[in-house]
């Protein structure tokens, strides 16, 4: 068992070392929810007391910090999947797989270092968050729960980048299911309260799984630490991976065995 | 363990029912370099990637270092180095760290790793570049660092997939004498796929011609050229006047061959180790020898008879894969 620890931290340091060595893979996971945090602050900040069903908060960037956490992950762990199957392409693959290195620890490691980086990541926007004027009204305990949060979401997300890169085997086919993604987050509340939205847009953001997790780590900023919130986050969490860590084991066996 | 790689019957069938390997039989013996010889959709690739554990058989079977490639995957994995065709290297990480990596990957103990990493640098000449990114190298030093990580483990037998293909001659040559003191100094067994004669006939002790998925020929340089038939010793004597008595004593040693004028011919029945008799016979018979010229079948000769077709990308490297053989682009 011992070698296959060592095999996964040592593949998910390369997985980290990488990221930052190449800035097209880490820069728009830093700067597009950066971005978007500061235009929807600069936008609404002064209106927030007068949308009707806008929750009440201390400022609109306490409220937009958990959106632009959950958009970075959204970002990189995409982009771990396109870091896979640039290795499935390029036959870095092919040198894992001749050797005895652990059949788990190839996946695993990948989504080991999507965590760390999610964890960078979840850090360093509540950080400019409070710097600008955010508050948290969790304290250092909803802190931490966001940042855990934000770190478990990356297992799913990177097992879903996991699994597309197996099943396509391109990194340009990976990036480009990323619209996909990016529209499933404006269909939630990832950026507004459900309560200002109406009609079928609204009946989506219900049912978009996206918007509960969201909440659920938003309300450790907005409304102080709920343990009932950040379980039904965890929930949905957990949910996700079962099926998208479960389906890319799968099709990692697939490939191995189906050669 | 005598042989190092048996392989009997062997089958690679692709969806669709095109055999890339079509029941190949290899016996390497232990320390040995075996070149397996083929143009492109040839089957090689295949053929090594069945042997490496990265594609399955769908037929016959196969061992390498003593282990079954399907039901002890997992011990060929360990016993085996394998530096893929195209040089599958990481551009982001620097040589040293791949190597490192590399070590981990085969469970070997981080200050072994480390002490070995260094080792192998220095043994390809790549310890001034070891912390420069993979990205920033040469062809040729992306080879040697995949050389050199295929031997982290010191694997029992190494293979290497069309090693040299895109390198310049400098840098092929410079692999060349790494493969030969690898395979001189630790008697590592070496499984070879080239598309190049020349890399065959410097390297491999015996040869196996691969061609549309089946070999075709096998054996070493030496004896592959002399089946297709004998050298041709060609005498020019010092004294013009003595070419009929130099036929004449040539006629000894086998058929008479057509010479230049001035020259006798004759095709060396046995084999051009019959050289040295030749100038023996000549000398007791008081007659100088001006040159001697001994022209070898060329493995190229070899290839073409037995395939009938030349090989493509020896010299033009243009030639079309023939219609119907699945090139390694295409592979499933």
């Amino acid at each position: 068992m011992r070698p296959a620890v060592h095999q996964t931290l040592a593949l998910a340091r390369r997985s980290i070392k990488d990221t930052f060595r190449f800035p097209q893979a880490w820069f728009p996971s830093y700067f597009f929810p950066l971005v978007l945090m500061a235009i929807f602050t600069a936008s609404f900040g002064r209106s927030i007391g007068h949308i009707p069903g806008f929750p009440k908060v201390d400022g609109f960037l306490s409220f937009a910090m958990t959106g632009a956490i959950v958009q970075g992950v959204l970002i990189s762990a995409v982009g771990a999947g396109g870091f896979f199957a640039g290795d499935i392409e390029h036959g870095f693959f092919d040198r894992l797989i001749s050797s005895p290195t652990s059949r788990s620890a190839i996946l695993v490691s990948r989504l080991v270092a999507s965590m760390v980086l999610a964890t960078m990541q979840a850090i360093f926007f509540m950080a400019v968050a409070l710097a600008f004027g955010a508050t948290i009204k969790g304290g250092v305990v909803g802190a931490l729960v966001v940042i855990a949060l934000a770190a478990c979401l990356a297992i799913p997300i990177g097992g879903l980048g996991v699994l597309l890169a197996l099943r396509t085997g391109s990194a340009e086919a990976v990036q480009g299911m990323f619209p996909l993604f990016f529209a499933l987050m404006f269909f939630s509340s990832t950026f507004f309260p459900r309560e200002t939205m109406t009609g079928w847009f609204r009946i989506v953001a219900d049912i978009n799984p996206i918007s509960h997790l969201v909440e659920g780590m938003r309300a450790q900023v907005i409304t102080g630490v709920d343990w009932q919130a950040a379980g039904v986050s965890l929930g949905i969490i957990a949910g996700l991976a079962v099926l998208t860590v479960g389906g890319s084991a799968l099709s990692l066996r697939r490939r191995l065995e189906g050669n | 363990m005598t042989d190092a790689i048996v392989v009997e019957g062997l089958v690679r069938e692709f969806k669709g029912g095109i055999r890339a390997v079509d029941g190949i039989d290899l016996h390497v013996p232990a320390g040995e370099v075996y070149g397996f010889l083929g143009p492109n959709g040839a089957g090689k690739s295949t053929t090594v990637r069945m042997l490496t554990t990265l594609l399955r058989p769908t037929g016959g079977r196969a061992t390498v270092a003593g282990f079954d490639v399907l039901t002890d995957a997992a011990s060929v994995r360990r016993s085996i180095g394998v530096a893929l065709q195209d040089a599958a290297i990481d551009p982001f990480m620097t040589g040293r760290e791949l190597l490192r990596l590399q070590a981990v990957l085969h469970a070997i103990p981080r200050a072994e790793g480390h002490s070995r990493a260094e080792e192998l640098l220095d043994r390809v000449g790549l310890t001034d570049a070891a912390d420069r990114r993979v990205g920033t190298y040469s062809g040729g030093m992306r080879r040697r660092l995949d050389l050199a990580m295929a031997l982290v483990h010191e694997p029992v037998v190494l293979f290497l997939d069309e090693p040299t293909t895109g390198l310049d001659p400098t840098s092929r040559v410079a692999l060349w004498e790494e493969v030969r003191r690898l395979n001189r100094e630790s008697g590592t067994t070496v499984f070879l796929t080239t598309q190049y004669l020349e890399e065959a006939d410097q390297l491999a002790g015996r040869v196996g011609i691969i061609d549309g998925g089946k070999i075709v020929a096998e054996g070493t340089p030496a004896e592959l050229k002399s089946s297709i038939g004998d050298p041709t010793l060609m005498i020019t004597p010092a004294d013009p006047t003595k070419v009929a008595d130099t036929a004449r004593i040539l006629s000894r040693f086998g058929p008479e061959a057509p010479g230049r004028p001035g020259t006798a011919a004759v095709r060396l029945a046995t084999g051009a180790e019959g050289v040295a008799a030749v100038v023996r016979a000549l000398d007791d018979a008081g007659i100088g020898t001006g040159s001697i010229d001994l022209h070898q079948p060329s493995l190229d000769d070899v290839f073409v008879i037995k395939t009938g077709h030349r090989l493509e990308g020896d010299a033009s490297g243009d030639g079309a894969a023939p219609a119907g053989r699945r090139g390694r682009k295409g592979r499933g």
